[in-house]
């Protein structure tokens, strides 16, 4: 599934926060990456954040779309 | 019952739905308010309750703007209990006063009003903490296991500690155990 990059920015923005708040990383992270932002962009790389967008369609309908 | 569950991130990677039962059990603090912790809660529609005993379901979280926490939708059920009025309880003296006496019952404290303990007139004898019956010489005190009928009930979920539940023991079969089956025998006497 291709996100638009409003999707990204918004998947980006609430993992990154989540790890910010303590949430385990879920890709090998090293010291020179601890900025939770960086690891958020390549967790979203990897396709590892298990975040779905629900994308608001037309017909009213909510779609549920895997990452 | 169904409720928002808010599972905070530091929690994520965990088995979720031991973590949720927990947050619902226990719960935790968010902001100066509680999250979760629903037993020993008082429900204003459902009374106390006593356990959470299963969760039926737990559906996808949803990631709220401004909170890195998932919010799940989860179904479970509770083990709660509700004085209903006029229901019969057997219960434990936990305190005389000169008022009357407090009996416990499941998770209540209930009041029995001196004029509701029995027939006889009540004299308080301060020495023994008791409630002594004038013409009987019955006594009621402290750790005296009754049986009573719910009179009154008035529940205060904000201050569990406020909710008043009346309580008589003033009708045929109820009382101490011992007066019942005092009772009980005589009634047996009566019919030889």
């Amino acid at each position: 599934m291709k996100l638009t990059k409003y999707e990204k920015a918004r998947i980006i923005g609430a993992r990154a926060l989540q790890l910010s708040m303590g949430a385990p990383p879920l890709i090998r992270i090293s010291e020179d990456m601890l900025d939770p932002i960086i690891i958020a962009i390549k967790e979203l790389e990897k396709g590892v954040i298990p975040i779905s967008v629900r994308r608001r369609m037309p017909e009213k309908k909510l779609l549920g779309e895997e990452e | 019952m169904k409720e928002l569950v808010r599972v905070p991130p530091e929690r994520f990677g965990t088995k979720l739905e031991e973590t949720v039962m927990d947050i619902l059990k226990r719960g935790y603090d968010y902001r100066g308010r509680q999250e979760g912790g629903y037993e020993g809660r008082l429900h204003p529609e459902l009374g106390m309750i006593l356990a959470v005993t299963k969760i039926v379901d737990i559906e996808d979280g949803r990631v709220i703007p401004g909170d890195g926490a998932a919010y799940h939708p989860t179904t479970f059920e509770m083990l709660v209990f509700k004085p209903e009025l006029h229901e019969i309880v057997d219960g434990e003296v936990v305190e005389i006063v000169d008022f009357g006496a407090f009996v416990r019952f499941a998770s209540f404290d209930g009041l029995v009003h001196v004029s509701q303990l029995t027939d006889d007139f009540i004299v308080y004898d301060k020495k023994r903490g008791a409630l002594v019956g004038k013409e009987t010489r019955r006594a009621l005190e402290v750790g005296d296991r009754v049986r009573a009928r719910v009179v009154a009930v008035s529940l205060n979920p904000e201050k569990t500690k406020e909710s008043k539940i009346n309580l008589t023991m003033r009708q045929p079969a109820l009382g101490k155990f011992e007066w019942i089956m005092e009772e009980k025998q005589k009634a047996k006497k009566k019919e030889k």
